[in-house]
């Protein structure tokens, strides 16, 4: 008998890109905001206020997708 | 800069440790992206990478976006001015001849901060909501679809503004027309303006 442990499955791709695309989203979002707080004009106030809060929405729901994603395949949920 | 400027409770001061904050968190935010990012892929959905996610993609970001909204709707209410359209309106405000009302509660401080959105917002939620959504108009004349040339209030100047200060002050209550049974009335609904009566509340043309 082998002591050997099982290899771990590699995780799938959905959640790996679904993670990385929040990542990306959010750095997005960030960049917006610091953006806003150097230099604050009303356009910088406006595009923070859509594409970096929006950006950021978007992140938070696809890590939560994400997360969602990986549970299922645990047999979490 | 001075220990008593750098701790002092000015809004001015607390907004400024506001957006170091936000910049703080946000850079330390993008730090920890970063570091994931770089990261093999596999290792992403770690439990490691989803705890470091947890602090660096929801807590840090949340607390910067709050942050941006502090400083961001604290300095816009004074972002009137910035514009080159409303120069006219701005010198008319600081002209110490000028008669018009908005002058005269500039110049004598009856306004201390922030006249322009004390005037233009209504209150209440409704108030705030409606002034964004018209500043976010404005930003859009301004920078993409051009200003028009001749600018006007968008709908009429409502009466509650005035009297939300006036209405139940001993002066105003002292005026024989204010508390008249006929005019009243008309006054509380709008149908009567204040400057029916009283001088403009900015030049009639463009100064």
């Amino acid at each position: 008998m082998s002591d050997a442990p099982a290899p771990t499955p590699p995780p799938p791709r959905g959640p790996v890109r679904l993670v990385t695309a929040a990542c990306v989203m959010a750095l997005l979002g960030i960049a917006f905001s610091l953006a806003h707080f150097i230099g604050a004009t009303p356009l910088l106030f406006t595009l923070f206020m859509i594409a970096g809060q929006g950006s950021f929405g978007l992140a938070v729901f696809l890590y939560a997708v994400a997360i969602l994603k990986d549970l299922k395949r645990q047999k979490v949920l | 800069m001075t220990q008593e400027g750098l701790f002092s409770g000015s809004t001015e001061n607390v907004m400024r440790w506001v957006a170091g904050a936000g910049i703080v968190l946000g850079l330390a935010s993008a730090a920890i992206m970063i570091f994931v990012l770089v990261r093999k892929p596999e290792w992403r959905v770690t439990a490691a990478a989803k705890w470091a996610l947890l602090v660096g993609l929801l807590v840090l970001p949340a607390m910067t976006m709050l942050s941006g909204n502090v400083v961001g709707f604290h300095k816009v209410k004074n972002s009137c001015t910035q514009c080159h359209t409303m120069d006219p309106w701005v010198a008319d405000l600081k002209d110490p001849k000028s008669t018009t009302l908005a002058s005269k509660h500039y110049q004598n401080r009856w306004i201390p901060d922030d006249q322009c959105y004390t005037c233009h917002t209504g209150y209440g939620l409704s108030g705030n909501v409606k002034a964004k959504i018209s500043g976010l108009s404005h930003v859009t004349h301004e920078y993409f679809t051009g200003v028009p040339k001749e600018i006007k209030i968008h709908s009429p100047f409502p009466v509650d503004t005035c009297l939300h200060c006036h209405g139940e002050s001993a002066k105003y209550l002292k005026i024989e027309q204010h508390v008249d049974a006929e005019m009243k009335p008309k006054i509380l609904t709008g149908e009567l303006s204040c400057f029916e009566c009283h001088a403009a509340p900015h030049p009639r043309k463009k100064p």
